[in-house]
Parts: structure tokens; sequence; C-alpha cells
């Protein structure tokens, strides 16, 4: 069999008059771990619960581990271990009686039981609460467990949904440190709206948004889509012996200087004027900033170029959403980023 | 094991991880007694000053439907549809039927545990320790199996109804009124019959759990009755199982 682990193709789904799904085309191979992103209700866990054969897609089709998710759900279900989201368990078992009952029902037998569960409770830090009641555990550890019942059974492919989300700082980063480990040799989708954990544990990222991808590639690929570079730029503003300018002013100068593209005002600090400023990827403006702090006689307090962040890419290209739902109706992206620049 | 077992075993003994399957059988138990020992319903047992429990096993029926198979059924389907766990337990290689049966063997095994312990009564009462005449078991196994039966076609109806809303607490009423109405259509043939028609009164009658049990309680065991508890409780694990099935689409 080939190595695409996950492949969908005109993958569709409606709720009612909702497209929660459109279209959406991509394949996962073998030993990736990709990055699933999309702001909430982007249908990120549709997918996913389509992949996993809890819903039906409305049109389309997706196969997993080579088998149809319409046709063979078992098959499908026997390679994944599924992660839904907010990790629901039952209260009232303990952890060991929980993890016991999802291999019994994913036919285990109790020697491959005992030998997994040890490898199991090592992976996911569960030592210490083997015998606790799941519904006394802390968000982390049910987590943990969540993560651990989809290891039992060692399958070859995981579906983890939103894996980070309602975490501390510290259990997201541990979270993620298991990811990284178990990764190694399986095939991970991962979604998330957290994006400096899929630059830690991602190579790949999928994008969507309104039920369609946006993106597709690795991550590199996606930074280097954005089609702007930030300056950040601070100007002292106290006015000791030298020329201070009016917000105004240094304002009306950055937004002369060629090749700046859109400048905003970044909040105040204490004699300090900050602005934010959109540029084009070619070229460097930072030469041309200082010349013309220089010219005015201006104190220049900072100045930073930034390369495109994940963040910032994630955010254009699911501008949209965000724009709907502020009851701006739906513009381009591009129109959008036109009418900025204006 | 199967997974329909594995499933049936875990929702068994979830029963028993709280309060609620103590509370059930302790209340039922001590109604019962109340109810059939005392003057508090009709003439006791000392009073009647017969060697037969048929007014004991009268009172099972409508404890069953008001009370027991209610609670016992209520969060089968709509509480792990609420709190999410549906999702994983179906996401397990496990086919939605086996997920219905093995929910449905589970909360019955609980119904049937205390169905079975009400032979403690006539054991206790009429074999060993104290023997206080002599009993005709007939009627006692009839009305046992008429029970089972009815218990079987009672907890599918429950599980139908959880399968369908989202929270256990509509779940409860739902059950508590479809099953006492079955019961109570029974009671009303009589009035029914006489002021408005028979042909309503025989409808009634048929459709009945109060009709159908009567005949068991009297130790007459039959086949109609029998087949039509079977033919409910088919009924109401084939749309159970549609109900389940409906997430997919819907």
């Amino acid at each position: 069999m080939s190595d695409v682990m996950i492949r969908t193709s005109g993958l569709s789904k409606h709720f009612g008059s909702v497209k929660a799904l459109d279209q959406v085309d991509f394949e996962v191979k073998k030993g990736e771990v990709v990055g699933f992103l999309g702001p909430n209700g982007a249908g990120k866990s549709t997918t996913m619960r389509i992949l996993t054969c809890f819903i039906s897609p409305t049109s389309g089709s997706a196969l997993v581990h080579g088998f149809d998710v319409f046709d063979d759900p078992l098959e499908v279900r026997k390679k994944i271990g599924y992660l839904p989201q907010r990790a629901p368990l039952y209260p009232e078992m303990n952890v060991w009686e929980y993890l016991e009952f999802t291999s019994q029902v994913r036919g285990l037998d109790a020697s491959t039981f005992r030998s997994r569960l040890g490898r199991v409770v090592e992976v996911c830090g569960l030592a210490q609460v083997l015998g606790k009641d799941i519904g006394n555990l802390s968000h982390g550890y049910r987590q943990r467990v969540g993560l651990g019942q989809a290891l039992m059974h060692d399958p070859p492919i995981l579906i983890l949904d939103e894996p980070t989300s309602d975490l501390d700082p510290n259990e997201k980063a541990e979270v993620i440190k298991y990811i990284q480990e178990i990764g190694k040799d399986r095939t991970i989708l991962l979604s998330t709206h957290n994006l400096a954990e899929v630059e830690q544990a991602c190579a790949r990222a999928i994008i969507v948004s309104k039920g369609r991808v946006v993106a597709d590639g690795n991550l590199e690929d996606i930074r280097s889509r954005a089609g702007s570079v930030r300056y950040f730029v601070g100007f002292s503003s106290a006015s000791n012996g030298t020329a201070a300018p009016t917000k105004q002013a240094a304002r009306d100068a950055l937004a002369a200087l060629a090749g700046a593209k859109r400048v905003t005002e970044s909040p105040t600090e204490e004699g300090l004027h900050r602005f934010e400023i959109a540029g084009a990827k070619e070229g460097d403006l930072r030469p041309e900033i200082f010349k013309l702090a220089v010219a005015k006689g201006w104190v220049l307090l900072e100045l930073r170029r930034d390369a495109q962040s994940l963040d910032s890419v994630f955010r254009d290209l699911t501008r949209a959403d965000e724009r709907l739902d502020r009851g701006s109706g739906w513009r381009d992206t591009s129109e959008a980023a036109a009418s900025d620049a204006q | 094991m199967s997974p329909m077992m594995i499933i049936a075993k875990r929702e068994f003994r979830s029963y028993f991880d709280s309060p609620l399957a103590y509370v059930v059988i302790c209340l039922s138990y001590f109604g019962l007694g109340l109810m059939f020992f005392t003057d508090t319903v009709g003439a006791s047992f000392w009073k009647v000053d017969k060697a037969s429990l048929t007014d004991l096993f009268v009172y099972v029926g409508p404890g069953l439907s008001a009370l027991v198979v209610p609670v016992v059924t209520m969060a089968l389907v709509a509480e792990e549809r609420r709190s999410g766990t549906l999702e994983m337990l179906i996401t397990l290689p496990v086919k939605d039927s086996d997920v219905i049966i093995g929910k449905y063997l589970g909360a019955l095994g609980l119904v049937l545990t205390l169905l079975l312990a009400l032979l403690v009564y006539p054991i206790a009462m009429f074999s060993w320790p104290w023997h206080l005449g002599n009993l005709d078991w007939g009627p006692v196994l009839g009305a046992i199996l008429g029970l089972v039966l009815f218990s079987a076609a009672s907890v599918a109806i429950g599980l139908l109804v959880s399968s369908l809303v989202r929270s256990q607490a509509v779940a409860f009423f739902v059950t508590f009124f479809v099953l006492v109405f079955l019961w109570i259509l029974g009671a009303l043939t009589d009035y029914v019959g006489q002021d408005v028609s028979q042909g309503l009164a025989n409808l009634m009658g048929y459709v009945s759990f109060n009709s159908r049990l009567q005949g068991f309680i009297r130790g007459l065991v039959d086949t109609r009755d029998i087949v039509y508890f079977i033919s409910v409780t088919l009924l109401a694990l084939v749309f159970a199982f549609r109900a389940l099935e409906r997430r997919k689409w819907a």
C-alpha cells in the first residue's frame, strides 16, 4: 500500500443550511505530524469526526490507512487513536479501569494490555494517578489519560482534536512534548489554534477557514506566502532639548516613505510614539527610517524588522471569518488588504 | 468477550460506582415491604391471611414503571451525548448496534438483579427459615417471568427515549410518562368500555403493560403476552439504534 495515510477528496458536510466543510482535499503521508489549523468553527472538528467515522460527510470521500470511512468504519477505527476535544472520559471510572475498558473493546488481550500499559504510563506520565477516579483529576491529567487511551493499541495514526486547549502553560508544554515523543514513528493529525505549538511539534500545517483549506504545506512555505514584512518603530516624544515629533507628524513622515504600505499606531508608552509599518517583502525600510530620524533630528528608540510570523499569516488567511463575525460583511482577503493599504 | 458484552459490563458496573443503584434498590424494597406487609395500600399480607404473594407482585409493575426503569435508563445515551463520552465510545472499533445492545443489557442486568432479589420473599417466607404456609409456586414463577418480559420492554423504551433527547432529566420524565401511561391504560379499560366504546377499551387493554401482566401474576403464561413484550422490546431497540445513527447525518 502507498504511504498516504489519510486522504480526503471533495469532503463536504452541511449542517442544515450551514456549510461546515466545503470541498476539503488533503493528504497526510506516513510519519508526518501535521498541524490542522483554523479559527473556532472553521471545520477542524467536523473533519476529524468524519475521519473517525463518528459522522458521515454530505459528499466526498475520505480514506484512512486505505480504508474508506463510509464502507469500513470498523477497520478505520482500528487504525486510529482518537482524542476528541476536551477529552471526554467516564468520570466514575478510575484511570486503570478506563484504559482497560478501551483496550478490551479494541480486543487487546490481558498480557498485551499489561505490556502496553507500562509504556503508555511512561510516555504519558500516568503512574501517580492510575488508581484515581477520572472525575477527580485535573484537566491536564484527563488530557493525558485521553492521550493514553489513544495510544494503548499502538495505532499507526493519531487524530488529536485540540489536545492542549484548556490547559495551563506547563501542561501545554508537556502535552506538546509527548506529541513530539510519540510523533517520531506515527502519523499525527493535530488540530489547534495555538500556532506556537504547531511550530514546535509539526513540520507541516493545513489551515482551514470557513470549511475550506486555505493553505497547505510545510511551515516555511506557508510563512513565505505572506506578502509583507512588519517593522516596529518607536520615536521619543519627550522634548528634552531635541526635536520631538507629534504623533501625527511622525505618522505622516513614515507613511511617506517609499515602500511603506500601511502605518498603524501601536499603544503609546510614556515618552514614546510607536508605530507598526507593513512593508513590501523585498527590500528593507530600516535604513530609510534611520535616515528619516536623523534628518528630522528625532530620537529613535526602537527599530525592528519582523519577517512574517506564522501567527500573522494565520490571521491574514482566516481574516474573512473574523470580519463576518463582526458584521462588516465578507470581503476577499486581497480586497481587504488593498483597502487597508489606502 | 465481544465489544457488546464489554460495554454491557461497564454499564452494569457503573451503576454500582454511583449511589444511584443502591438508592434505587433500597427504596424499592422499602416501598414494596411497606405496601405488602402494612395496611398503607389495601389490606396487609397478615390480614389477608393467605399463602399468596400475588399482592406483592401487583405492586412491582408500577414501581418499575414510575421509578426504577426511568432512573436506570435516563442517563444511558442522553448523558453520554451531553458529556461527549459518546464520541469517545463510538469512535472505538464498535458497531452502533454493539453500543445500543450493550447499554441495553447493562441496564436490563440491573433491573433483573432487582427482580431476582424479589425471590428472597417467597424463599424466606415459605421455605426457609420460616414456613408460613404451602405456597403455590406457579404464580410466583409466572409473575417473575412476566416481570422479566415487562422489564425487557420497559428498559428498551427507556433506552429509546434516552437516545432521542439530550438531557437525562428530560429522559427521566418522558420515560416516566410513557411507562405510566402504558400502565394506566389497563386500569382505565373498564370505564372506557362502559362509557365510551368497547372497541377503544379493547385496544387500550391490548397495548397496556398492566393488562398484559395480569395473566402472568395469576400464573397464566399466555404466548400472546410473551410475543407482545418481545415485539415492543425489539421495536424500541431498533428505533434506538436508528436514533443513534441519526447523528451521522444531522
